[in-house]
């Protein structure tokens, strides 16, 4: 038998749906359920051309297919995005930590996103929504570059908060025409002014691109967020995704096996945690 | 039990024995002074030999081949098996090195099945080395040129002859089998190896001193207090990034999962060796990258050995065989960089103990 951690199960593409100019969510059916929680994360194959690590950003509850939240920034994403419905792809997975849900019960969450980050958190979200009592208080808090590029708009503008369900706010880095809400960086609304929490016993879920990991990380420790409740999803160069091949090593740990959720007191004495 | 090869017997014919039946995989002696591991359905006399020290090419390349095929897309047939292998001339240095891979592929996340039935299927013979090379160093990293564990049978030659034990069960089993050829070792020969044993070693330990080495130093600590210095950098300035160092070690153990295309246009998977000294060995998708600059992949490459390794399996992962002093083109000698990474941890760490005493 041929090593199946190395090779993908077969899985059709279909749906796919435009959510920024530059993103598209992929909806994938594998040959076989590949079931997994919030925060982890598989390899999409595409045959012949190479694989990616992407977490999926369905929810996890459901597992004859899944979807895929994926920006066309390299090789790999780029022709996916030339691919249509029907076309063939491969998923090996779910790989690594999830997001520890029993952790989170009858705790505040404070879930903070950045561009197509918000991907593994609506993952997170979809299964938070599932048991909304069990938790006093969801906040979600989410930037984008321009309003054109705020990915799952609708839920994040109407869905999330419906009835209160949720507090939800968003920033826009440049604002357009139309746009009534907030200018400004992710950090700005991570504020007093524009958030109110118990950063004391409160968890904080923070997943998006490095440059906001970091200030953001900075922001909640300032707010009063304990370090072990500052949960990191990181994006390293995640090949094999079982801890072999080497290359998404950060310190003492795989980002693939050990990661890719993080809380920061466990990375935060690695100087070379914010490399990416 | 140690035994030795009976009068009335001889090593070539105890060896062929051994390789009954087996695929065979022994040094071969070069006109260069080198060695390389020959393959043959029988043992040979004359071209095959037992080593006096270890083979150019790691052993590694035998259980993690430098290119493997892995599969073609959609494709669930049951690979060809391999053949029953034994491997002869095994040098200490190598052997110790497949607890690393033992580490990475059979006792983490996930199992390599190749990799598991490569080791399943293949007898390893160590011997003694008996005349190491200019660049080896193994006693620097707690190693010996000599294996103690990890071999199936292992085979030291003295000037009174031959000393033989098995280190497993098969091991055993196949000593048995060859019983008819061999007889207890005495004492006296027994007696002989320990003293040969000792004398290389203490030859070895000197060898390490000349350049400022010496066993039970702390490279970890040496590694990891010069880990914010200038030595990298200086290094990496002669340094060309061929990734010769990490193909030809004997420990390194990265990959990457090549995806193609093969000769009949269907898709393909290989699992090809990768080097960190590439600058893309870090990178992501959308420009980012881990270590960008060259000093920081140098740096990576002993951050993994000697501060990676001791922190997950206790050991590092260098068995001091010296081949990347051999291979490097810009003569970079490992020794030389750990002897460096030993004196600037030792500056760096007195200073900042004079900074607390005032």
């Amino acid at each position: 038998m041929y090593p199946t951690l190395y090779m993908p199960v077969p899985a059709t593409i279909e749906r796919i749906e435009d959510e920024t100019p530059d993103i598209k969510t992929f909806t994938i059916r594998p040959a076989e359920p590949i079931p997994f929680a919030a925060g982890q994360f598989v390899e999409l194959a595409v045959p012949g051309i190479g694989e990616a690590p992407f977490t999926p950003s369905s929810s996890p509850q459901i597992t004859d297919f899944m979807e895929i939240t994926i920006m066309r920034t390299g090789r790999v994403t780029d022709y996916l995005h030339t691919m249509k419905v029907g076309d063939e792809v491969g998923v090996r997975g779910p790989m690594g930590r999830a997001y520890p849900m029993e952790a989170f019960q009858g705790r505040e969450i404070l879930v903070v996103g950045g561009g197509c980050g918000v991907g593994p958190l609506r993952s997170l979200l979809l299964e938070v929504i599932q048991d909304l009592k069990s938790y006093p208080r969801v906040i979600v808090r989410y930037g984008a570059k321009t309003p054109d590029s705020i990915v799952f708009r609708d839920a994040q503008t109407h869905g999330w908060g419906q009835d209160g369900a949720m507090d939800v706010m968003l920033t826009v880095d440049e604002a357009s025409e139309g746009w009534d809400g907030h200018v400004g960086l992710i950090t700005e609304i991570l504020e007093e002014d524009y958030l109110d929490c118990h950063a004391e016993d409160g968890v904080a879920v923070m997943c998006g691109p490095p440059i906001m990991m970091t200030s953001g990380t900075e922001k909640l420790l300032a707010r009063g967020y304990k370090p072990e409740n500052i949960y990191l999803s990181m994006e390293k160069n995640m090949s094999c995704g079982i801890g072999q091949c080497g290359h998404c090593r950060m310190g003492v740990y795989y980002c693939c096996k050990d990661g890719p959720v993080f809380t920061y007191d466990e990375i935060q004495h690695d100087p070379r945690v914010w490399d990416d | 039990m140690k035994w030795t090869i009976s009068g009335s017997s001889n090593l070539d014919e105890t060896l062929a024995l051994l390789a009954k039946d087996r695929q065979v995989y022994a040094p071969e002696s070069l006109e260069n002074g080198t060695y390389r591991m020959t393959r043959a359905d029988t043992w040979q006399p004359g071209l095959h030999t037992l080593g006096e020290y270890r083979q150019t090419e790691p052993l590694k390349a035998l259980f993690f081949p430098a290119r493997e095929f892995i599969g073609r897309w959609g494709d669930t047939g049951d690979r060809e098996p391999m053949p029953e292998r034994i491997v002869f001339g095994v040098k200490n240095c190598d052997l110790s090195s497949l607890a690393i891979f033992d580490h990475v592929f059979l006792h983490g996340v996930d199992k390599d099945t190749y990799y598991a039935e490569a080791r399943d299927k293949t007898i390893l013979v160590s011997t003694d080395c008996s005349s190491p090379l200019d660049v080896c160093f193994c006693p620097a990293v707690g190693e010996q040129p000599h294996a103690r564990q990890g071999f199936d049978i292992n085979i030291a030659e003295t000037p009174n002859g031959y000393v033989i034990e098995s280190g497993s069960e098969r091991g055993k089993e196949l000593l048995e089998s060859a019983g008819q050829l061999l007889e207890p070792a005495s004492d006296d020969l027994l007696e002989t190896l320990e003293q040969q044993r000792s004398s290389r070693y203490a030859e070895l330990v000197e060898q390490g001193n000349t350049h400022g080495l010496s066993p039970g130093m702390d490279l970890r600590a040496a590694v990891e207090g010069a880990f914010e210095s200038g030595l990298w950098a200086d290094f990496a300035e002669d340094c060309v990034e061929c990734g010769a160092c990490n193909f030809i070690c004997c420990t390194c153990h990265c990959f990457l999962l090549a995806d193609g295309v093969d000769a009949d246009g269907k898709a393909a998977r290989t699992k090809v060796w990768d080097a960190c000294l590439y600058s893309g060995f870090a990178a992501v998708a959308g420009g980012g990258n881990a270590r960008p600059l060259r000093a920081e992949r140098f740096r990576n490459r002993f951050d993994k050995k000697f501060s990676y390794f001791p922190q997950v399996m206790d050991r590092y992962a260098c068995d001091g065989c010296g081949r990347c002093t051999e291979a490097c083109i810009a003569n970079i000698d490992i020794r030389d960089v750990l002897r460096r990474a030993v004196d600037v941890s030792d500056t760096l760490h007195a200073r900042s103990s004079d900074h607390r005493a005032d």
